[in-house]
């Protein structure tokens, strides 16, 4: 039955036949089952990463700019950001702590975190606790309906303002 | 009327009264043992009786020497999946409803503010005793060759039960769970490279709301759970085949050679096992039968356990903060006690104190037993010849709890320094 060459040992150390086959089949089923695992691994990283998500949106409008009174600094939580407005210039500055995502709250002396107590000056420049970072500054534009909008999407450089 | 052939002529009246005790024998393989050899039978005809040797050590039973801590462990982790599932039954992971159900379960659900109590009491209280079996595992030494590798599974049912409680205190979304989940999650956003993924993977969305909820749900009452009982039964199985029940390695009162060597006496398929405790008729004798002595002890402890959660979730009612408001983070915002040391290190550096420091101590847990490879004191507490080896580890287990107290007790309003007195 078995089809093994005779300059070949027909026999393994352990006296089983040594069947080509079956060497082959082994190794065929090794490779799939790590195959397998690998590929599951791969498509279950896909699976849990979403496309879609549910929360609140990155990009949103806020208000006219008449509603931003020049001197306003106003936290607004849902949307995590803090519209500035100085004489005719609006911009908008992120709320969530670099440190690990707490709201920062408007301070004297700018933004302080409750949680690891992280503190902010004015233009979000860390002036003591653990934030690694200081806190971004968003892009503000003048949508066609009047109305201004942020996009936490892409941030600008601090200090830069949209004049209305 | 004794005599087997007459058995076809029993009446119906005999085969009725004798129904009771046919069914006991077809459940019970034999008697309520009044014999040794009855006595091993009972542990090892019995399903859930044989996960024990017939005989153990005497030394095993003493209670002092491992406290019973593992067993402890395992016990409150059945309350926890009792009360669990129980509570399984009124809960909804979702955001606008799992507070109302906390509500609910406080307010109209026959024993619901009971057994909410009793889930998160048994939560606290496993998160310590895993811990301190850890300690007296690696104080006595009991952690040296041939059981490396359950110590090493001992540190991954570690973490799988404070990942479990992690997150299970998501679940009543109230502010302390929010914020908390906000703070862990954006810990994990620390590690290096892969840091952000992760995070958002875990919480399904760039914040913590629905998708988190729902993720960690399905992470608490299914998957952590199954991977905790698959751990535990490997955990079991190798103490077996590992050398048995931890115990001191001699009694103080050293065994006599008087009982010795009966090789009479056959065992079975005990023959077959190979390893240390093939002790029947080898050595001289210093074990007790299982049933009574250990099953016994056994029953004790978990009656001691089960008394002790009872008592404390009738005195003490399991905290509810208000319900989570995205705009206002409580301040201090607080995790668990057993969090506290970390979040406490967290507040000096986000990745050293979430990720580096952490990272490094339970690698360092994982390498216990590769790099201690002495084989000397083990079985006895604090043994003179470790006294590097418990120094080291006492100070980093001594080190954690004062950063716990700190977290717990000086941290005030962001996190300054306060005094409690």
């Amino acid at each position: 039955m078995t089809g093994a060459t005779g300059s070949r040992d027909r026999h393994l150390p352990t006296g089983e036949p040594n069947l080509p086959r079956r060497r082959v089949l082994t190794w065929l089923s090794s490779f799939g089952l790590f195959a397998s695992v690998v590929l599951a691994a791969v498509s279950d990283w896909f699976f849990f990463k979403p496309r879609v998500t549910y929360g609140p949106r990155s990009r949103f409008a806020i208000g006219k700019p008449d509603d931003f009174p020049p001197g306003t600094r106003i936290s607004r939580d849902v949307e995590r950001v803090c519209i500035v407005r100085e004489s005719d210039r609006i911009a908008a500055i992120s709320t969530t702590c670099t440190h690990l995502g707490c709201i920062v709250g408007i301070a004297d002396t700018g933004f302080a975190c409750p949680c690891h107590g992280s503190h902010y000056d004015q233009d979000g420049n860390v002036t003591s606790g653990p934030a690694p970072k200081p806190l971004p500054w968003f892009q503000v534009t003048l949508a066609p309906n009047g109305e201004i909008e942020v996009d936490k999407n892409s941030q600008v450089e601090p200090g830069t303002y949209f004049t209305v | 009327m004794s005599t087997p052939t007459e058995v076809p002529n029993k009446t119906a009246l005999t085969t009725l009264r004798e129904f009771p005790s046919n069914v006991w024998n077809s459940i019970f393989r034999n008697p309520l043992p009044s014999t040794d050899l009855e006595r091993a039978s009972t542990s090892f005809t019995n399903f859930f009786l044989h996960i024990h040797p017939v005989k153990v050590n005497k030394n095993t039973l003493r209670p002092v020497y491992t406290l019973g801590l593992g067993l402890i462990s395992l016990f409150l982790f059945l309350i926890l999946i009792a009360t669990g599932v129980l509570l399984m039954f009124y809960y909804v992971p979702s955001t606008t409803q799992a507070y109302d159900r906390m509500l609910d379960l406080r307010g109209t659900v026959a024993f619901g503010i009971f057994l909410r109590n009793m889930h998160r009491w048994s939560a606290h209280g496993m998160v310590a005793i895993v811990f301190l079996h850890m300690c007296r595992v690696f104080f006595t030494g009991a952690y040296k060759k041939p059981r490396e590798f359950n110590w090493v599974l001992g540190v991954l049912l570690l973490l799988v039960t404070l990942f479990l409680s992690f997150t299970g205190y998501l679940l009543p979304w109230d502010q302390l769970a929010f914020w908390a989940i906000t703070v862990g999650t954006s810990i994990a956003g620390y590690a290096p490279l892969i840091g952000r993924q992760v995070q958002f993977v875990l919480l399904g969305d760039t914040t913590v709301g629905q998708e988190a909820l729902l993720r960690f749900y399905v992470l608490h009452v299914a998957v952590l759970p199954a991977l905790l009982v698959l751990l535990i039964a490997v955990h079991f199985w190798r103490i077996r085949k590992d050398g048995g029940l931890s115990r001191p390695e001699k009694a103080a009162t050293p065994a006599p050679e008087a009982g010795v060597v009966k090789l009479k006496k056959v065992y079975g398929l005990q023959g077959f096992v190979r390893g240390p405790f093939t002790k029947v008729g080898n050595v001289p004798d210093d074990s007790v039968y299982s049933w009574p002595n250990l099953l016994m002890a056994e029953l004790f402890v978990f009656v001691l356990t089960v008394s002790l959660i009872l008592v404390v979730s009738l005195a003490f009612n399991a905290p509810l903060e208000q319900p989570v408001n995205v705009m206002h983070p409580p301040n201090p915002a607080k995790a668990p006690w057993y969090f506290l040391g970390l979040q406490e290190l967290v507040s000096y550096s986000a990745f050293w104190g979430g990720i580096g420091i952490p990272g490094l101590m339970v690698a360092l847990l994982f390498l216990v037993p590769y790099i201690d490879r002495t084989t000397h004191g083990v079985g006895r507490w604090f043994a003179r010849e470790r006294l590097l080896a418990n120094t080291i580890f006492l100070t980093l287990v001594i080190l954690n709890v004062i950063f716990i107290a700190i977290g717990t007790f000086f941290r005030g309003p962001n996190w300054t320094f306060v005094s409690p007195f």
